[in-house]
C-alpha cells in the first residue's frame, strides 16, 4: 500500500535530514529581503512566484514527513532483553526482518506504547557495528503511537530477511514500591512493561528475558510461558502476534543501585585561543528512588554495613585524559572528599558530597576542569572547528532531566555553525562578559531533555576568528597603562595652587641656573689649558694659529652661554651670583692677557720662549688660582 | 566549508609553558620603566623637564607592563 508520494530517502536527507527542521527553515528564511528597484518593479509577479514555490514545498515536505507502514513486512523474530538493574530501563531488540510483499523496502519502523512513549530517552539502531540511522516519525491513522523509521543499509528485497539491534533507554520508568522506606530498608521498585514486543508488524516468534540483577524478586505477572531464572523473569516464546499486541506486567524486585537524577546539568565551554578550554559543570543532582521515612542515625550509618543501602555515598566521575587543574566545589567552597586518579586513557574523580543522599534528597555542586586546546578544536587559516562532547559522563547509568550546554567563543568569532548528531533545542544566542572584553563573547546555547549516557556524542562547531583579533587584550592592557601615565604627565603639568606662583622663590630653578653657570665656567677656563698645549707643541707660528682657531670659537659659545645664564640670575643680588661676576671679569683679564701675548707671537715681535714666560707668569697663575676659588 | 580531516589541530600561538617566563621577563621590564617614568616625574624640576622623554618612557613602560599583565593572567589560569 504506497501512496504516489513514495519517499526516496535520499532527496530527503538532500534537504535536511531530520526533517523535523525543515518547515522551521523555510519559515526563518527571509522571504522578501531585498528592496531593489528592480524587485519592486515586479513586486507582485515575484510575490506569486514565491508563494507558489513555497506552497508546493510545503505540501511536499508534508507529505515526506509522513512514512508509511507496510504490513507486508512481518518481524520473523525477535528476542529481547529488559535490563532493569540499574535505574534505567535498557531495552535490547535482536530483530530479524522478512518482506513477504513484491516491493523493496528501504526502512522499517519501529514503536513504542503510547503510555511508555515519554519516558523513552534515546533510541538507536545498528547492525554488528554499522550505525543505522532512527529518526522519529508520524505515521497516517497511528497518530496516537510514537514511531521511529529505521532506514536500513540497504532496501529488504522480497522474501528476504534483514537483522538487527535496537537498543532503547527509558528514564524514570522504575517506580519505588513501597514509596518510603526507613534507613534500614532495602529499596524495592516495581517495573511495569509489555510481555509482547509492540510492533507495527506482525510477530511469528518472540521472547523476552528481564534481568533484575538479584534473587530477590517479590512478584512477577505470569503470563504463560513465564518463569523465573537466575536473577531475572522471562517471557515467551510466543508465537504469532498481531501488531500493538498489549500485556500488562509487572515485575516487583529489589534495586540498591544509586537512583540519581541531575536535574539540572548546565555545561559551560570556554574557549580560549590563548590554548585552553575550559570547562565547568554546574549539577544539581537528586536521589529519586523511595523516599527516606522517619530520622537519620549518622551512627547506624558509620556502624552497620547494610544501613542505608539504597543512599548513594559517593560516585565516580570520568573526565578526559587531558583534564588539568580540576576543582570540585559548592556554595560554601571546595569539597575535599575527593579523589582524582589519573589513568592512561582517562582521569577519574569520586567524588562525595557532603552528605549521603537518601531518597528525595539533593545536593549541587561545581565541577570544573581545563583542557589543552589542541585535543578539541582544529583550524585551517581563520577556519576553526571546535569538535567537544555535547554532555560528558556524570556517573554511570546517568540520568540527565534537563542539559544545558553553553559554548563560549572568543570575542569576535562570527559566522557560527553548529551541528549535533541527535535533535538539540537551540537557545538564543548571547553574550559573555569576562576580563578584557569590550563587546562580548558570543556564547551558544543549546538544550535538551533527558539525557543519557548514549548521548555522549560529538557536537560541531565551525567559526570563523581572525586571528589578528588576538591581539585586541594585551593592546587594551597597553592602552589602559599608557592612559594611566598620560594623565600623571598632564597631572603634573597643572597647578592648583590659590596664589600666583613667584619665580624668585623657585629654588630648584636658581640652583640649577647656579650650576649650570659654574660648569659651564669651568669648562671655558680649561680652554686655557689648551692654548698651553697647543703653544707647548707648535713650533710654526701659522700652524699655531690655526690650531688655535676651534679653541678660541668654543671659548666665544661658552662665554655667550655664560652671559645668558648671568642675565638671568642678575636680578637676584647675593653672594654666589656676586662671586660668579667677579670670576667673569677675571676671566676676561686672563683671555686678554692671551690674547696680546699670542698676536705678539704671531707677528715676531716675540720669542718663543718669551711667550712661553708670559703665559705661566705669576699674574696668569694668580689669575687661575683667584677664578677657581670662586668657582668652587 | 574546509573539512575537519584536512585541518590541523590548534595549539596557542605562544607556547603555554612559557607563560611564567614571559611574564617575569615582560613585567619586570615594565616595572623597571614604570619606575623610571614615575621617579622621573617627582624629581625633575618643571624648567627642565622634556616632554618626549616623559611620553617615550612611559609608552615602554605600557607596552612590556601591558604583555607582562597578560602573560601573568594567562600563567594564572585566567585564559583572557
Amino acid at each position: 500500500m504506497k501512496t504516489p508520494y513514495a519517499h526516496t530517502p535520499t532527496i530527503r536527507q538532500q534537504i535536511d535530514p531530520t526533517c523535523t527542521n525543515f518547515r522551521v527553515f523555510l519559515l526563518k528564511t527571509p522571504l522578501f529581503p531585498s528592496n531593489h528597484s528592480i524587485l519592486r518593479v515586479n513586486w507582485e509577479f515575484s510575490a506569486m512566484l514565491i508563494y507558489t514555490l513555497i506552497y508546493s514545498l510545503l505540501v511536499f515536505s508534508n507529505t515526506y514527513a509522513l512514512d508509511v507502514l507496510n504490513s507486508d513486512v512481518v518481524v520473523k523474530n525477535v528476542g529481547r532483553s529488559i535490563d532493569i538493574t540499574s535505574q534505567l530501563v535498557k531495552v535490547v531488540y535482536q530483530f530479524t526482518f522478512e518482506n513477504k510483499g513484491k516491493n523493496s523496502e528501504k526502512y522499517v519502523l519501529f514503536a513504542v506504547e503510547p503510555q511508555f512513549k515519554d519516558k523513552v530517552a534515546f533510541v538507536g539502531s545498528q547492525i554488528k557495528d554499522f550505525k543505522l540511522k532512527a529518526v522519529e516519525t508520524k505515521i497516517q491513522n497511528h497518530e496516537d503511537k510514537s514511531f521511529w523509521r529505521i532506514d536500513l543499509k540497504s532496501p529488504l528485497l522480497p522474501d528476504k530477511t534483514v537483522s538487527f539491534d535496537v537498543e532503547l533507554i527509558a528514564v524514570k520508568a522504575l517506580v519505588p514500591y513501597p514509596a518510603e522506606i526507613t534507613q534500614r530498608e532495602k529499596q524495592l521498585v516495581k517495573f511495569s512493561g509489555n510481555a509482547f514486543v509492540y510492533s507495527p508488524y506482525k510477530v511469528l516468534s518472540q521472547t523476552t528475558t528481564i534481568a533484575t540483577g538479584t534473587k530477590n524478586i517479590e512478584s512477577f505477572s505470569k503470563l504463560q510461558p513465564s518463569k523465573q531464572v537466575d536473577k531475572g523473569v522471562s517471557y515467551g516464546p510466543y508465537e504469532n502476534t498481531e501488531p500493538f499486541s498489549e500485556a500488562g506486567i509487572t515485575v516487583h524486585y529489589e534495586n540498591n543501585s544509586p537512583f540519581l537524577i541531575i536535574t539540572r546539568l548546565e555545561r559551560t565551554l570556554e574557549i580560549s585561543h590563548w590554548g585552553n578550554i575550559a570547562v565547568e559543570e554546574d549539577i544539581d543532582v537528586y536521589h529519586h528512588g523511595a523516599q527516606l521515612k522517619g530520622p537519620f542515625s549518622r551512627y547506624e550509618y558509620q556502624r552497620e554495613a547494610n544501613s542505608g543501602v539504597a543512599s548513594v555515598k559517593s560516585f565516580k566521575t570520568v573526565l578526559p585524559a587531558s583534564a588539568i587543574s580540576t576543582y570540585y566545589r559548592d556554595e560554601i567552597g571546595n569539597i575535599s572528599t575527593s579523589h582524582l586518579r589519573v589513568n592512561s586513557d582517562s582521569v577519574e574523580l569520586e567524588l562525595r558530597p557532603r552528605f549521603p543522599l537518601f531518597g528525595g534528597w539533593k545536593t549541587h555542586y561545581i565541577l570544573g576542569y581545563n583542557v589543552p586546546s589542541y585535543e578539541y578544536l582544529f583550524n585551517s587559516g581563520n577556519n576553526y572547528v571546535l569538535k567537544m562532547r555535547l554532555v560528558d559522563h556524570v556517573f554511570d547509568n546517568m540520568i540527565v532531566e534537563e542539559l544545558v550546554t553553553k559554548i563560549i567563543l572568543p570575542e569576535g568569532a562570527h559566522n557560527i555553525k553548529f551541528s549535533v548528531p541527535y535533535p538539540v533545542t537551540r537557545l538564543p544566542d548571547s553574550k559573555h562578559y569576562t576580563y578584557l572584553d569590550t563587546k562580548g563573547r558570543p556564547v551558544i546555547s543549546v538544550k535538551k531533555n533527558f539525557v543519557v549516557e548514549n548521548h555522549i556524542q560529538d557536537f560541531e562547531l565551525t567559526y570563523v576568528f581572525p586571528r589578528i583579533l588576538m591581539l585586541q587584550e594585551p593592546v587594551l592592557l597597553v592602552v589602559a597603562f599608557y592612559l594611566l601615565f598620560l594623565f600623571v604627565i598632564i597631572y603634573i603639568r597643572l597647578d592648583f595652587s590659590i596664589s600666583p606662583e613667584e619665580p624668585k622663590k623657585d629654588r630648584t630653578t636658581y640652583t640649577g641656573l647656579c650650576q649650570k653657570l659654574i660648569t659651564h665656567q669651568v669648562k671655558r677656563l680649561a680652554t686655557f689649558n689648551l692654548i698651553d698645549k697647543e703653544v707647548n707643541s707648535n713650533k710654526n707660528q701659522n700652524a699655531l694659529a690655526a690650531a688655535l682657531k676651534p679653541i678660541n670659537q668654543e671659548y666665544k659659545f661658552e662665554s655667550t652661554i655664560i652671559n645668558d645664564l648671568l642675565a638671568k640670575v642678575k636680578g637676584d643680588a647675593n653672594e654666589k651670583v656676586s662671586k660668579l661676576a667677579e670670576a667673569q671679569k677675571l676671566d676676561k683679564v686672563l683671555k686678554e692677557h692671551y690674547t696680546q701675548n699670542i698676536e705678539r707671537y704671531i707677528s715676531g715681535s716675540m720669542g718663543k720662549s718669551q711667550l712661553l714666560e708670559e703665559l705661566n707668569s705669576k699674574k696668569k697663575t694668580e689669575l687661575v688660582e683667584k677664578i677657581n676659588s670662586l668657582l668652587s | 566549508m574546509v573539512k575537519l580531516e584536512s585541518m590541523q589541530r590548534y595549539v596557542s600561538p605562544v607556547n603555554p609553558a612559557v607563560y611564567p617566563h614571559l611574564t617575569v621577563l615582560l613585567l619586570g621590564i615594565g616595572i623597571f620603566f614604570t619606575a623610571w617614568f614615575f621617579v622621573y616625574e617627582v624629581t625633575s624640576a618643571k624648567a627642565n623637564r622634556d616632554l618626549l622623554k616623559e611620553l617615550v618612557v612611559s609608552l615602554v613602560a605600557a607596552i612590556f607592563s601591558g604583555f607582562g599583565i597578560l602573560f601573568l593572567l594567562l600563567w594564572v589560569g585566567i585564559y583572557v
